[in-house]
């Protein structure tokens, strides 16, 4: 009867760590949250987004709050981006979204700078000031040619 | 010429008769499982044998596993100054295909052996004849239970044997070459998501699992009742199971997209 | 119950009846046309060389093994082309023994023989144990409770089979090769264990052996198998009996046997 009890303690420690490890697989390292319907969905439209990728990392000081989850063009054929942000961000309506790059040749992000204004942006809304990706080709050819003809 | 066309033709015949006879053993202990009584003590026994018991193995593989991709993609990456990637790219690894496949073939190896050699050889005893003799059938108090046991312990033991990976690699990234262990953790982060990546892995896992279970107790119920038999049956359940999940995984993969 | 007729051939009693059985293992015939019946609360013991079938024949009257064709009747009921959950309630009133106990490695011998109770037994815990306790006394196994089926010896682990087969008290019950590789203690030890079952409890006992000296011992009727067909009658008859392939099967046992009971009957 004792050594079936241990038998019995075993498979529960197991099963308990288990699910624990499926569970920081997905939330922690998978970024699944429980509240996903309540998450601040906002989009974007830009010039270029250069190497910028569904779920390309969102970035505010350095600090991560969310990341791209759909890229299309738009009407006017523009690149719009589907930001999926952290529910309890609040972002002035002036908050500006720029394409930028993690060190010389790392990973494209998009930083995103708040604003003075006191009206918050509401999900489903655009962020409408934008900065594009920089293209590495164009800077090196600027500095190369000593000028910007584009 | 003509043998071996015939021989092929037995063997295509044989391959395709024995499918159908798995796919219905597996229907019978499909419906096993909503009979009643449950079994839950035959099932938290079978969850000890191939759960519990191959704890220590998954765990110690998963970081070996870790060591490895730690120190192969950390000089891969950094030929392109991409260190700072390691992260991603080992989490991407482990969480896509190497932790279910890899935790599949372990565990194939370590419990569906184990669970085909012990139904074949309770077979050969006459236990499985025993228990219909007493009225019971032997699917619902000896095959789904520990085919049950199987399904659950795989996506448990593919999650241990990711987290080990990812802690290997980490120690080698970070603490032996000198990686900056946030960009580790936030390239880790960031690249991997939960619907496209953790919830494919899980998805994955249970289909090993599946597979497993039905191979191995399936050649364990119908194997020669002796002991040449129950050793035949053994080696096929390694064999066809690994072959299965690595197929499995590359079908899947491709159904999915990169 | 035991106050049935004594004519073996009597179809009122016989609990067991197979009737035109044929069967083939791939290309080898095991019964080409098998006719024969089981007495109601007697103990038949199948004999014959190995390989005439004996133990096929047991696990035919148990449902494990279906005839080419023919017919098996237990206690009237036609039991070819049963389902299984049909063949299963049939066997409720089945007990069998088999050669090497088949109890369940991973269970201990106590819950090896509680099984058939806890499966199908309305009882509670007590009336359980109580019940399990009976039948391993019964067998002789009184300390075994905890102990795994094969910490136990062979003739142990026969013994405590039979305690399994038992304690649900079905009405047949089917013994296969109880004898074999046995010392003698043991032999005799289950022999009267048979015996006493048979005659405390009525049970209509069916035995393969080819253990000559207990089997014409304790048989009300003795079923010799030979090549696919049956000669049945009690030992008495057979051991008299003049038909060549009885006296070479019988051998030396047999003479044995006719002259320790049925000389001393005649009155020597």
């Amino acid at each position: 009867m004792s050594s079936s009890g241990t038998r019995d303690l075993a498979v529960g420690i197991f099963v308990v760590i288990g699910l624990m490890a499926l569970a920081f697989l997905s939330v922690q390292v998978g970024g699944l949250s429980l509240g996903r319907q309540g998450g601040l969905v906002l989009f974007a439209t830009f010039d270029d987004i250069g190497g910028l990728s569904n779920r390309s990392p969102i970035r505010i000081g350095g600090v991560r709050v969310g990341r791209v989850t759909e890229i299309e063009l738009d009407a006017n054929l523009r690149p719009r981006v589907q930001l999926d942000l952290s529910p309890d961000l609040e972002l002035t309506i002036d908050t500006m979204a720029a394409i930028r790059t993690s060190g010389l040749l790392g990973d494209q992000f998009i930083a995103l700078e708040p604003g003075a204004e006191d009206e918050m942006l509401v999900s489903g809304e655009d962020v409408v000031f934008t900065e594009s990706a920089t293209n590495l080709d164009k800077l090196i050819g600027a500095v190369v040619h000593g000028g910007g003809n584009d | 010429m003509k043998g071996v066309l015939s021989r092929l033709g037995a063997w295509v015949t044989g391959g395709v008769v024995g499918l159908g006879q798995t796919v219905n053993f597996g229907a019978s202990v499909l419906r096993s499982a909503f009979v009643s009584p449950l079994r839950g003590r035959q099932i938290v026994a079978a969850i000890y044998d191939s759960g519990v018991l191959s704890l220590a193995l998954l765990c110690a593989s998963g970081a070996t596993v870790g060591f490895v991709l730690g120190l192969q993609l950390y000089y891969t990456l950094s030929r392109f100054g991409a260190e700072s990637s390691l992260g991603t790219a080992v989490g991407l690894a482990l969480i896509r295909e190497l932790g279910p496949v890899l935790t599949g073939l372990l565990v194939t190896g370590r419990a569906g052996s184990a669970t085909c050699a012990e139904i074949g050889s309770m077979k050969a005893t006459d236990q499985l004849d025993g228990l219909r003799m007493m009225a019971i059938d032997p699917i619902h108090f000896v095959v789904m239970p520990r085919a049950l046991g199987i399904i659950i312990v795989m996506p448990l033991l593919s999650a241990l044997f990711v987290i080990f990976g990812i802690g290997g690699a980490y120690l080698i990234g970070v603490e032996l070459l000198g990686l900056d262990g946030g960009s580790y953790i936030s390239g880790l982060e960031s690249a991997v998501a939960f619907r496209e990546d953790v919830l494919q892995s899980i998805v994955k896992s249970l289909i090993f699992g599946v597979l497993l279970a039905l191979i191995s107790t399936y050649r364990g119920y119908a194997c020669a009742p002796n002991a040449v038999g129950v050793s035949r049956a053994t080696t096929s359940t390694v064999v066809t199971t690994s072959v299965c999940i690595l197929l499995a995984d590359f079908v899947l993969t491709s159904l999915w997209g990169v | 119950m035991s106050a049935e007729g004594l004519s073996l051939s009597d179809q009122h009693s016989s609990h067991v009846e197979i009737e035109g059985v044929a069967l083939r293992f791939g290309d080898r015939p095991v019964f080409s046309d098998l006719h024969c019946s089981f007495p109601r609360g007697k103990i038949t013991v199948i004999m014959g060389p190995s390989g005439t079938g004996k133990s096929t024949l047991l696990r035919m009257i148990g449902g494990l093994q279906k005839p080419d064709q023919g017919c098996v009747r237990v206690a009237g009921q036609e039991i070819v082309g049963l389902s299984e959950l049909e063949l299963g309630r049939m066997r409720k009133q089945l007990g069998m023994l088999f050669q090497n106990g088949a109890l369940l490695d991973s269970m201990s011998i106590f819950e090896n023989v509680a099984l058939p109770l806890r499966e199908h037994g309305r009882q509670g815990e007590d009336e359980i144990r109580l019940h399990v306790r009976a039948g391993l006394e019964a067998v002789g196994l009184p300390d075994v409770d905890d102990l795994l089926p094969g910490e136990l010896s062979g003739g142990m682990l026969r013994r405590a089979a039979l305690a399994r087969a038992i304690v649900s008290e079905p009405a047949v019950v089917l013994c296969d090769e109880p004898f074999s590789g046995l010392d003698p203690p043991n032999v005799s030890r289950i022999e009267s264990l048979l015996r006493d079952l048979n005659r405390n409890l009525g049970l209509t006992l069916i035995v393969t052996s080819h253990h000559m000296a207990s089997s014409l011992r304790m048989a009300d009727q003795v079923l010799l198998l030979q090549e696919g067909h049956s000669i049945s009658g009690s030992p008495q008859e057979l051991a008299e009996s003049r038909d060549s392939a009885i006296v070479d099967f019988m051998g030396e046992d047999g003479a044995e046997y006719l002259s320790h009971h049925v000389s001393v009957k005649e009155g020597h």
